[in-house]
């Protein structure tokens, strides 16, 4: 049964292949199905990994598929490494991307007709399909080459799917450039992790995983020694930080919200950005030796956590706040990892997936009820008086709740969730968190509470703004619901997100009892990780926060506002701070102070003076040197016979007179 | 090196050419009996005859290759004079199918007969042992290619690269001749295999000024620099399929001869000639590669073009070893279906458009694909890109010229193969991008010649694909030279 | 007995004419004659050498040589009536139709 797992690969990339050489003939229908088909299968096959893994007594398994590179000592080879962490993430990823592919099936289907280009859907689904295989050839590899394969191949996916509607945009081109800007700062993060490689390598002489914690087990470091692994574990944290959206490299998540919204949910919230915390838990044997190393990811974790919720607090695009939601609590699962809490990381990771990927989706869902509460309302009232506005922008919705049935209890859920609310899962994932960091580093302990007060307050500050109160537009006036095919995913994952807890509960002080620390159980095959005893002052104090948090929101934006135009009730309290958060603390406009502007000028320098100037001259003047001797040679081949013989009579007296010289 | 006394078997050892006396004899008769109507057919039975013969030296002669010496010393059955006749034979076939529709030499019974006696001539050259058969079967050879180059008479072209080969083959085979008589005086052998024991105790002087003369002869066969000068104007002037016959066969044969002669007479002043062969191949190589530049008609490029692949596999030999030879046999495999194809599209397209001007090539994609694409293959393999066979056959000369050391060659000959991208491509794209003047033209592909062109151009990728058994026979070939 | 040195610088001198004709002279017979003389100045050798070594090889070999050069002999001169049919001159250098 572990043989059949490169199918866990290969089913999406048969996807991937049908739609992109047939997409067009299959026609959308049976595009979408084909690939919603392969989302599923390799979902299953990543079922019978678990119940192999169980007969198998949980222990590892590697399964090759085919040699790689072969050069001296040098080995890579196409291998999946079937374990129980492995497998959790193949879960997850392929069971959330179904999912969201079957969403994807009705939610494509209304924005292309919105978008204007209906025969664009097939291609979402080919690059979704390939997303999906990078992803699971990244959580399968057996080693650093393999990874580095799945990670590139994420990256470029979600470039293709940000850029989707590479026409449109902010002046045209503003999907284009959030793209680009993704690829980028992603391309920062994973020189990181080439460099770490090459410094592996170089050091450990393997990049198979199995073989280098072999090594390293053994291992004994000098000085150097430690200063290496340090550099190696920074380095890789460097790519993690990248991928994953932490400080410094997290600015490309927030634009990447102009792809749409099953991008922003599968890629963006469950799955690529999860990628960095699976690379760094899957080393957690390197990490283990430089605990400087794990200092840094964790306070990088927290300080992420803190930063990205003070500037949720102030947006008013609905998945914007969600976008800067993702990067907090990446960051929480950052520090989780930094702390040595493996498994509270990845059951974080897990829960997250599922109320993220809910509250993206049912954002999704409120964005097209609006969009067709628009159109409606624009044909009853014939010309509307106001003036077209973003159907994204949570100013112009309000008063929802009753007009979506399902979406608003989905999303009630997914937001409660989130922000940590017993028994909804996100409260254990988190209380787990909060108690590695309460009993390990207490400084970290209270960034990542005031991190959580932060969360709840900007969930029910979106709660309260998006269905409460009274419509502030027409196109809120006539939302209507979500069909079925977009909502029944909804249902299956806010199910997933109240009772995922189960997977992990805690053992109260001395009544374990069956089912908790399921996950951890799980996860011990692959990854140590201490078991702490529930901590009613830790859960207590989260909850209790939460509950504030959410009751200081309702103060705020209860008696919501009666129009768009009114000034945030925030921003009545913070005064120009609240400016600071809505624009992001000027981070991106730094970053284009400091290297984007740079960087352009010196590549136009390059382009111009040094490329086209220099090294371009110099071919073509060697060009044509080469044709001026060659014309210049021509004209000794003027067709006189005579002439000929005697070129050659030379050249045989020129032999002679060698051979005289040389003997 | 001990000669073998007559056995019946020696008889298997040269019935391919056996069987093409019986060919041309064949040929004769057919051309006399058949009615002006069928004379096409000639052509056809020239090509099956050449096949025959192929066939029965893949079966029958190899099985007897024991490396020894024949007929009284006169030629010697090694697998490097196997692997020349398979060429030849094989170049004979596809020149017969190029010419089969000929408007002008399709219907002349005298040239597939002058063809065989040619092609009959290159085997003996491949296989001879002896200064009298090489001198015979050379001249009998070159005197065939004369006879071909000029064989359109009112043609003024085909007529003044007729005399101009004529006169230059001439004027250098008997340089070569005398050189041999100096040979035989010094040392009063005439088999080459002990000419270098008796050239050991004489004075240097001799050897050189036999070497001297002798490599005028092969040099001119061969074109390299400074004896290249007919190349460009009888490949320009002749018939095209005698231009395709010439590229490959008399090339491959007179690197056949001039391994042999200088592996075999003259191993102890080695020091002396392989600098000499290095200087002349890089001058080769850059001269061919240099004036190609500046081409403007299809043939003349190619010419020069083989002046410089010459000079490559000049390369080949002053590297001087198993490894050197082996990757001049593997490059003259690859160069003989390269441009076979290469000159059967240039036939075609000449006999359609009347010209063989490059400009008149644009827009052939359009015209006729198959054409095009078949123009493609060739000229990327000419020009080294993998996985052609070409891109193989540099790699190899490269690395024997490497392994022994000559890495200034390398590099030259690495330079060479970027400027001689330059003139490939350019035809390429003016057979791509070009627009074409003539959008109505009808490339009307014959059935001989469909075979002849998919066999080579598949040849060409083939070889380049799949490597191991190429390089194999090269390598046992070169082996028993050494 | 005439020493064999004599035969040899008969020969080399004939070579030498014989050199000298064909990239001196205009006209095709007569830089054909040239490379006649040149090989009658190897089958000179070739004979002188035999005598001395006593060895028939050489003689056989200048039994080819004629043969070969008859041959020759009319394959060219064929060529040249050929050439003369359409110029109407056999003068090398008005042969530069094909150059470059």
């Amino acid at each position: 049964m572990f043989s059949l797992v490169p199918l866990v690969v290969l089913f999406p990339l048969a996807g991937f292949a049908a739609n992109a050489f047939f997409g067009r003939q299959l026609g959308a229908a049976r595009a979408g199905l084909l690939a919603v088909l392969a989302a599923g299968a390799a979902f299953l096959v990543a079922v019978v990994q678990l119940a192999a893994l169980a007969g198998n007594g949980f222990a590892p398994v590697t399964v090759p598929v085919a040699e790689w590179l072969r050069v001296g000592d040098f080995h890579v080879a196409w291998a999946f490494q079937v374990d129980t962490l492995s497998v959790t993430m193949m879960l997850v990823v392929a069971g959330v991307g179904t999912l969201i592919h079957i969403y994807a099936l009705g939610y494509m289907r209304e924005d292309v007709q919105h978008n204007g280009d209906p025969g664009r859907y097939p291609r979402f689904f080919v690059y979704l399909n390939l997303f999906l295989a990078s992803m699971l050839v990244l959580v399968g590899a057996d080693n650093f080459l393999m990874l580095f394969v799945g990670w590139e191949g994420v990256g470029l996916c979600s470039y293709l799917l940000i850029g989707f509607w590479f026409e449109k945009g902010a002046a045209g081109l503003g999907n284009a450039r959030a793209a680009m800007k993704a690829f980028v700062v992603n391309r920062i993060g994973d020189f990181g992790l080439l460099l770490a490689m090459f410094l592996i390598y170089w050091t450990f002489g393997t990049l198979t995983f199995s073989e280098l914690f072999e090594r390293l087990k053994t291992v004994r470091l000098d000085a150097t020694g430690q200063l290496i692994v340090t550099a190696i574990t920074l380095l890789l944290l460097l790519g993690a930080t990248g991928k994953s959206a932490q400080l410094p490299l997290y600015v490309w998540l927030p634009d990447a919200m102009a792809g749409p919204t099953p991008v922003s949910a599968l890629i963006h919230a469950a799955t690529m950005v999860t990628a960095g915390i699976y690379m760094i838990t899957r080393n957690h044997v390197l990490f283990a030796l430089a605990p400087q190393s794990m200092e840094v990811v964790a306070w990088i974790g927290a300080a992420t956590a803190l930063f990205a919720g003070t500037i949720a607090v102030a947006q008013t695009d609905i998945k914007r706040v969600l976008a800067y939601s993702t990067i907090s609590q990446l960051g929480f699962m950052i520090a989780a990892v930094g702390l040595g809490a493996y498994v509270a990381g990845m059951f974080h990771l897990v829960t997250h997936a599922f109320f993220k990927a809910l509250l993206f989706l049912s954002a999704g869902s409120v964005i097209q009820a609006v969009e067709r509460g628009g159109a409606q309302g624009g044909a009853h009232a014939g010309q509307s008086a106001e003036a077209h506005h973003d159907p994204q922008d949570m100013r112009f919705m309000g008063g929802l709740w009753g007009k979506l049935p399902i979406t608003q209890w989905v999303f009630l859920i997914g937001a409660l969730a989130l922000a940590g609310l017993p028994p909804l899962a996100g409260f254990f994932s988190k209380d787990e968190i909060l108690l590695d960091a309460f009993e390990h580093n207490p400084a970290i302990f209270w960034v990542l509470v005031a991190a959580a007060f932060l969360t709840a307050f900007y969930m029910g500050r979106q709660l309260l703004l998006v269905f409460f109160g009274q419509p502030r537009s027409t196109a809120a006036a006539h939302a209507t619901e979500s069909p079925a095919v977009v909502t029944t995913p909804l249902i299956i994952l806010a199910l997933l997100s109240f009772f995922g807890g189960l997977l992990n509960l805690p053992k109260f002080g001395l009544y374990g009892y069956a089912g908790s620390l399921l996950l951890k159980e799980f996860l011990s095959f692959s990854v140590e990780a201490e078991a702490l005893p529930f901590n009613a002052f830790v859960a207590g104090l989260s909850t209790v926060l939460a509950l504030a948090a959410l009751g200081l929101a309702y103060v705020l934006y209860g008696r919501a506002q009666a129009t768009a135009q009114d000034r945030d009730p925030l921003a009545a309290l913070l005064g120009p701070v609240f400016g600071w958060l809505r624009d992001k603390w000027y981070v991106d406009e730094l970053y284009g102070f400091l290297v984007v502007t740079p960087f352009n000028t010196l590549s136009q320098l390059a382009a111009r003076a040094l490329d086209l100037g220099g090294v371009d001259m110099t071919f073509n003047n060697l060009g044509e040197l080469a044709r001026a001797v060659g014309a210049g040679l021509a004209r000794f081949q003027l067709g006189y016979a005579r002439r000929y013989a005697l070129v050659m009579f030379l050249g045989a007296v020129a032999v002679l007179a060698y051979f005289l010289i040389a003997r | 090196m001990t000669i073998e006394p007559f056995a019946p078997v020696h008889l298997l050892a040269v019935l391919p050419e056996i069987l093409l006396v019986v060919l041309a004899g064949v040929l004769i008769t057919a051309d006399l009996a058949l009615p002006a109507a069928r004379k096409r057919e000639l052509g056809l039975y020239a090509a099956v005859g050449f096949g025959l013969v192929l066939g029965v030296t893949l079966l029958v002669t190899l099985p007897t290759v024991s490396g020894g010496l024949i007929f009284g010393g006169m030629l010697r059955h090694d697998l490097i004079a196997f692997a020349f006749r398979v060429l030849f034979l094989f170049a004979g076939v596809v020149t017969a199918l190029i010419a089969v529709d000929s408007p002008t030499i399709g219907k002349e019974g005298e040239f597939f007969l002058v063809l065989t006696a040619a092609v009959l001539g290159m085997n003996l050259m491949a296989a001879a042992a002896d200064l009298i058969m090489l001198y015979v079967a050379i001249e009998m050879t070159s005197i065939g290619l004369y006879a071909l180059a000029g064989f359109l008479r009112e043609n003024d072209k085909s007529a003044e690269s007729g005399l101009k080969y004529f006169l230059f083959g001439a004027f250098t085979s008997s340089l070569m001749l005398y050189g041999f008589s100096l040979l035989y005086g010094f040392t009063g052998q005439t088999n080459l295999y002990n000419l270098a024991a008796a050239l050991t105790g004489l004075p240097l002087e001799a050897s050189l000024l036999a070497l001297l003369l002798v490599l005028v002869g092969f040099g001119f066969k061969v074109s390299m620099v400074p004896f290249h000068f007919w190349a460009p104007d009888v490949y320009e002037g002749a018939p095209t399929p005698v231009t395709a016959f010439l590229s490959v066969a008399s090339k491959a044969a007179g690197f056949a001869v001039l391994i042999r002669f200088l592996l075999a007479a003259f191993p102890g002043i080695e020091s002396i000639w392989t600098t000499l062969i290095a200087v002349i191949a890089a001058l080769t190589m850059t001269i061919g590669n240099v004036i190609a530049l500046t081409q403007k008609n299809i043939k003349r490029l190619l010419a020069y073009s083989s002046i410089a692949q010459a000079g490559y596999m000049l390369m080949g030999l002053a590297a001087l070893s198993a490894n050197g030879v082996s990757a001049i046999l593997y490059y003259l495999g690859m160069y003989t279906l390269t441009n076979l194809v290469a000159f059967g599209v240039i036939v075609l397209v000449g006999r359609v458009t009347g010209s063989d001007e490059i400009a008149d090539y644009a827009g052939l994609s359009r015209r006729s694909p198959g054409l095009a694409l078949a123009l493609l293959v060739a000229f990327l393999s000419l020009g080294g890109i993998p996985p052609l066979a070409g891109f193989f056959g540099k790699f190899y000369l490269f690395t024997s010229v490497m392994q022994s050391g000559l890495v200034w060659l390398a590099i030259v000959g690495l330079v060479n193969a970027i400027i001689s991208l330059y003139y490939y491509l350019i035809v390429l794209k003016v057979v791509y991008l070009g627009t074409p003047k003539d959008e109505a033209a009808v490339y009307p592909v014959p059935r001989p010649y469909q075979l002849a062109l998919w066999a080579c151009a598949l040849g060409v990728i083939f070889v380049g694909a799949v490597i191991g058994p190429w390089v194999n026979i090269a390598a046992a070939a070169a082996g028993g030279l050494f | 007995m005439i020493p064999t040195s004599y035969y040899l610088a008969l020969s080399a001198v004939l070579f030498a004419i014989g050199v000298t004709g064909v990239l001196t002279r205009r006209n095709a017979i007569i830089v054909f004659m040239s490379v006649e003389l040149m090989l009658n100045s190897a089958n000179l050798t070739f004979v002188a050498f035999a005598r001395q070594f006593m060895d028939l090889s050489g003689q056989v070999f200048v039994f080819f040589v004629m043969v070969v050069a008859a041959a020759e002999v009319a394959v060219g001169l064929a060529l040249i009536v050929a050439i003369f049919r359409s110029k109407q001159s056999i003068s090398l250098d008005e042969l530069n139709q094909l150059k470059g």
